[in-house]
């Protein structure tokens, strides 16, 4: 049984968002969507000084690096194998260096017994990262915009 | 557009990054605990509070004793009585001068947060993680020569027991959910019998400090419960405190509670002081807020009395981890009678009325000191006394059994609960070698060759 698939390195594939690199762009949606949770159940958290939000922060946190990690794992492989990524650019890579490297402190700051675990540094460090993350996404999707109309005139 | 984000990248990003990286650079280093002399007694110097991205650790090594014994001040001599057990936590002595050893230690704790798996890992370093024998041995001297010479499992199959008290011939055993009763001849060297519940206790599925230390009034009609609380600083949530961090009376007839004091973060002993008659407790105060802070402390426990956690510390010094705050209660809040220096760990405290010791323990306080983990140097691993006049401390510890940690500030062993035996001797348990120590005076009887007991 065959199926008709197009070649990898026809211009049309070429042109799809994920061209070439499958696994990256869904991996970096885990640790965005678990920090971006972690934010939202630290604002819960400030708001009850319920305990059961600052252990949800808690293992978000946590999952958010991991998965970050996996994500760079994932990277650094393409890059030895001299994969150029069509999806990133210069602000995703600074943003999300950035936003991993707070969420580790951030760990730590939950890591605390209590409301200062939260209150106010944690609370503090999930909006920093959520912003970072934003600011990241939007300004590296302009730039490959840019690129790409570029490419195209 | 782009102007813009350049600007972003080039100001705030980096600055934001040094300031990240800084900070956790800062979260490796952290200054040296200060001297414990100035937090011993009525009035502890207190620093400010601290918070961390990683609390200060610093597990000592363990080793084994080997041949050598602690180290006891001249007039005195230290051997061990028994070894060999699983987790030897509590002592008590019978009225016809057996030794009742309670071997356990507390149920497998629960994963919450991603902390409490380093937690779990720091322990098992402490070698604080010894599967406990979840039952009580008996120790008897059958020469009345002071070595124990015969040994039997006096009840078995319990529940991560800590206190037992003797009431005539009821014989209460505080596992950590619950006080059971069990029927007791004297002379018997083991029980049989089914335990009957006199009451549940506050016990899983947290149960962060599981150890329920025991004592009856002296007139036998109650039992005073040491119960511990249910986290550091109230991380598991205020409901989980429930009946917790508290010393409970409990009715012995009917098994009825009420909470006779609370504010006491982790009362891991009671005693009753001889001359006023009145119930003095040791006390393990919080941890993560400094290398000293906040010391743990010997107090008198007064009925109705609240000594502030989790909302505050030695008075009115309030927990900025605690939210909401109870200023109504900590306005209320004494301070405790005597600092013993922070995170020595106090979990033993007997009230020496023997005679074979120097006169001048007579009245006084022995206090057990299980050893630091969180903070350096390291502090406690020693037994200290503290002397009393008048029905209150009436001047500095002295250090008496030292040299559980050895020169390397290795731990040897680490002491938790203390008896008076009937000789008059003072027996220490010792729950990281496994062995029960004996301290006596040597001018008195001497013991025979310790290796007989082993």
């Amino acid at each position: 049984m065959t199926i008709h698939s197009p070649g990898r390195n026809t211009p049309d594939r070429m042109d799809l968002p994920f061209s070439g690199e499958p696994i990256r762009p869904i991996l970096l949606s885990f640790p965005i969507a678990y920090f971006t949770a972690a934010f939202v159940t630290d604002l819960a958290y400030w708001q009850t000084a319920a305990v059961l939000w600052e252990t949800f922060s808690d293992w978000l946190i946590t999952a958010g690096l991991m998965t970050a990690g996996f994500a760079v794992i994932v990277f650094v492989i393409d890059v030895v194998r001299g994969k150029r990524s069509r999806t990133l650019a210069w602000p995703h890579a600074v943003g999300y260096v950035l936003a991993v490297l707070l969420s580790l402190l951030n760990a730590f700051v939950h890591s605390r017994d209590g409301y200062t675990a939260v209150v106010p540094t944690g609370l503090t460090l999930s909006a920093l990262v959520v912003v970072i993350l934003l600011i990241a996404g939007w300004a590296g999707r302009a730039l490959i915009a840019r690129r790409r109309e570029g490419a195209d005139l | 557009m782009m102007r813009v984000l350049k600007i972003a990248h080039s100001a705030t990003l980096p600055r934001l990054a040094v300031v990240a990286i800084a900070g956790l650079g800062l979260a490796g280093c952290y200054d040296n605990a200060g001297d414990p002399k100035v937090q011993i007694g009525a009035n502890p110097v207190l620093p400010p509070l601290q918070q961390y991205l990683i609390p200060p650790i610093r597990i000592a090594k363990v080793v084994s004793w080997g041949k050598e014994t602690p180290t006891v001040p001249q007039g005195l001599q230290v051997q061990a009585l028994a070894t060999g057990f699983e987790h030897p936590r509590t002592l008590y002595v019978l009225p016809n001068g057996d030794v009742l050893v309670v071997e356990g230690n507390g149920p497998k704790a629960p994963i919450n947060r991603p902390k409490d798996l380093v937690t779990g890992w720091v322990q098992w370093l402490a070698g604080a993680a010894g599967k406990g024998g979840n039952r009580i041995t008996l120790l008897r001297d059958t020469k009345g020569d002071g070595t124990f010479d015969e040994r039997t499992v006096f009840l078995d199959h319990l529940n991560s027991p800590f206190g037992v008290a003797l009431v005539g011939q009821d014989f209460y055993v505080a596992n950590t959910d619950a006080i059971v009763r069990y029927p007791y001849q004297e002379g018997q060297t083991s029980i049989t019998a089914p335990g009957t519940k006199l009451t549940d206790l506050p016990g899983g599925p947290i149960d962060h400090h599981w150890t329920k230390s025991l004592v009856a009034s002296p007139d036998g009609s109650k039992l005073y419960v040491g119960v511990g609380s249910n986290s550091n600083i109230t991380e598991n949530g205020i409901l989980a405190e429930y009946e917790r961090a508290a010393v409970w009376e409990v009715d012995r007839a009917s098994g009825a509670h009420r909470i006779f004091a609370s504010g006491l973060r982790n009362p891991t002993g009671l005693a009753w002081e001889p001359e006023t008659r009145r119930l003095w407790a040791v006390v393990n105060e919080r941890d993560e807020i400094g290398p000293d802070l906040v010391p743990d402390y010997l107090t008198s426990v007064r009925d109705g009395g609240f000594y502030g956690w989790p909302y505050s510390y030695y008075g009115q010094h309030l927990d900025p981890r605690v939210q909401p705050q109870r200023p109504d209660l900590v306005a209320t809040a004494i301070a405790p009678d005597y600092a013993l220096s922070s995170h020595v760990a106090p979990l033993g405290v007997v009230m020496y009325g023997g005679t074979d010791l120097p006169a001048g323990y007579r009245g006084g306080a022995f206090v057990s000191e299980h050893g630091s983990w969180d903070r350096s140097p390291l502090n406690g691993y020693k037994v200290v006394f503290v002397p009393f006049s008048g029905g209150r401390p009436s001047g500095q510890a002295q250090d008496v059994v030292t040299g559980f940690l050895d020169a390397n500030n290795n731990a040897r062993g680490r002491p938790v609960g203390l008896a008076v035996d009937r000789s008059g001797a003072l027996l220490i348990a010792d729950d990281l070698a496994n062995i029960v120590w004996r301290v006596s005076s040597k001018a008195s009887e001497p013991l025979h060759d310790s290796a007989e007991s082993k």
